[in-house]
């Protein structure tokens, strides 16, 4: 998965709006094989940064308000996105002549935290960080304190999403926090909760950097904090 | 000044707000409502309605006399025994003891029996305990006595389950493998769910609730209306409730179906008729709590779903009330001024059967 922050670069006259629309919709679509399709006849009818951008990646913008709107499903923000990654691919060669920036949004870890069992909805919010192009690292729930400081410090990683859906684990968000401020990352690593019984306040209180609501608002605030 | 009133937001936060913003809050509510499930937002008579609730001077309010409607609590049977870590007060009780208490002291009109784990799959090992105190309950209380469980398919996932967690295998973009074993888990919980169900008729059970229909996503439901059909079927007189887990039937699998008709993505107003087609009794629509916005935002939103569920019925609607549902705040132990406005506005605007 790939990223292009910004807007619509060098202008959008109505032959690349098409152009872009085309692409979207591919994308939307979700099937790989209208995005190889639409991605072959735009190739070189305008940089290849733009064609992701504008067209690609605001299709999958749109995958994402629809999934938020329950019009679109789990299984079709993955094709959209397994889709995405083909298009972004047939324009490597373009992107390297000129001069585009790919890279990936950032890595996270994702777990549920120790005590709790609960797997479903940080599953999703995961699958959504991936497909929106963070490098996730799932490392599931029941997660001990000190697994979640060792997969950051082997991935490198620049953010950590705690989920929790019981009261009573709740606290076992602010026990990695205080360990990542043991080992000295806590500057390094930016930090999400999330789960049923977590809130703004909650967040505020156990020294997170951030509170999602859901998948969605996961994906808004990851890319607010890392981008 | 304008004068300020005091409410809440979705945390449990006080707040105070003017009447005309909180107003404003109680229609932006109602509006995403209305625009998500593509429904008839409240009428400005209904939304003042809620403004006199929300600010209304004591710090509870209850239903106008002859609008009160019957109330049952999920898994009371160990609220009395439970501590702060399952929402219980610690007070050394059996769970006969816990479901008589409600009956005789707190007015409860309906009760359920539910095990500790409260998911149907972990009591398939402990059967025979739940068979038994589900008899000494009915020869010795007098109101109708269910048994109550979460439909829960997580367990079925690995590593809890026989059956290939499709978290996984959708990060690992095995689309159609994930959808396989979300059906597969969907049909090993109808298996059970109708075992243990047939188990506990045999001992004088007045019947079940289905609690938190979808909280795996609509493979859930596609379970929960198949063993709803299927029990309807063995025991006709049978009393089954569907409660929901939330507003929304996320769409884990995308493409099951109960009788033609789409499971993910539907809203309580559709999600009503197929648990009508599917044989319960009643259906207990639920709208989650939004953390980060007001009481106001989050009873307008709740109330609008609810009354189109409401409305859409022809079966009893018995809203899901509590912890972070139905415009209660996210809270342990809900305040009470929040719990007794949002249920207010719940029965007299939306109108449902009970709670």
């Amino acid at each position: 998965m790939w990223f292009f922050p910004h807007g619509c670069k060098g202008g959008c006259n109505t032959a690349n709006e098409e152009l872009f629309k085309t692409l979207s919709d591919a994308v939307v679509s979700c099937k790989k094989d209208d995005v190889i399709a639409a991605v072959e006849k735009a190739k070189g009818k305008a940089p290849a940064v733009e064609l992701i951008d504008n067209g690609l990646a605001a299709g999958m913008n749109e995958v994402g308000v629809l999934f938020e709107r329950g019009k679109l499903f789990l299984p079709h923000v993955m094709m959209a996105a397994d889709a995405m990654s083909a298009g972004v691919e047939m324009l490597q060669d373009e992107l390297g002549s000129s001069g585009g920036a790919s890279s990936k949004l950032g890595v996270i870890v994702n777990g549920t935290v120790e005590g709790d069992v609960h797997d479903i909805g940080k599953a999703i919010v995961s699958t959504m960080l991936q497909a929106a192009g963070f490098e996730v690292h799932d490392i599931g729930r029941d997660v001990p304190v000190q697994n979640f400081i060792d997969k950051i410090k082997e991935t490198n990683a620049d953010m950590v999403g705690l989920s929790a859906l019981m009261t009573t684990t709740l606290q076992g968000q602010k026990e990695v926090i205080e360990l990542l401020k043991e080992n000295g990352l806590r500057d390094k690593v930016k930090v999400m909760v999330g789960g049923a019984p977590a809130t703004d306040a909650w967040a505020k209180k156990c020294g997170a950097d951030c509170y999602a609501e859901n998948a969605s608002e996961a994906v808004a605030k990851a890319k607010e904090l890392l981008l | 000044m304008a004068t300020e009133y005091f409410l809440r937001m979705g945390d449990g936060q006080k707040i105070f707000m003017t009447k005309e913003d909180i107003l404003a809050d109680i229609a932006a509510g109602c509006a995403d409502a209305a625009d998500l499930g593509d429904i008839p937002t409240l009428s400005e008579d209904e939304m003042d309605h809620m403004l006199d609730i929300i600010t209304a001077p004591g710090r509870i309010v209850g239903v106008e006399p002859g609008m009160e409607v019957p109330v049952t609590h999920d898994i009371g049977a160990i609220r009395i025994d439970g501590d702060q870590g399952n929402s219980g007060v610690g007070i050394p009780a059996s769970r006969l003891v816990g479901s008589m208490i409600h009956e005789r002291a707190f007015g409860a009109d309906t009760m359920e029996l539910g095990h500790i784990d409260y998911s149907f799959k972990p009591v398939k090992p402990v059967i025979s305990q739940e068979q038994q105190t589900m008899e000494v309950c009915q020869q010795n209380m007098v109101i109708p006595m269910l048994y109550g469980a979460m439909p829960n398919m997580g367990l079925y996932y690995t590593p809890d389950g026989p059956f290939e967690n499709p978290g996984d295998l959708m990060k690992a973009f095995k689309i159609s493998e994930a959808q396989e074993s979300i059906q597969k888990a969907g049909d090993h919980g109808i298996r059970d769910m109708v075992w243990i169900m047939q188990k506990l008729q045999k001992v004088g059970s007045d019947g079940v609730n289905f609690d938190t229909i979808g909280a795996a996503g609509d493979g859930d439901m596609y379970a929960s209306l198949n063993a709803i059909e299927a029990l309807r079927k063995e025991f006709p007189g049978m009393y089954i409730n569907a409660g929901m887990a939330g507003e929304l039937v996320l769409g884990m699998h995308g493409d099951l179906e109960y009788d033609g008709t789409r499971l993910a993505g539907l809203w309580p107003h559709e999600q009503v008729l197929l648990a009508e087609k599917a044989g319960a009794n009643t259906f207990g629509p639920v709208c989650n709590t939004n953390t980060s916005k007001t009481s106001a935002w989050n009873m307008g939103r709740s109330v609008t779903f609810t009354k189109a569920a409401v409305e859409a019925s022809s079966i009893p609607c018995h809203a899901d009330m509590g912890m972070g549902v139905g415009g209660i705040p996210m809270l342990e132990t809900p305040p009470i001024d929040a719990v007794t406005r949002a249920s207010k506005a719940i029965v007299e605007i939306a109108g449902v059967d009970g709670i």
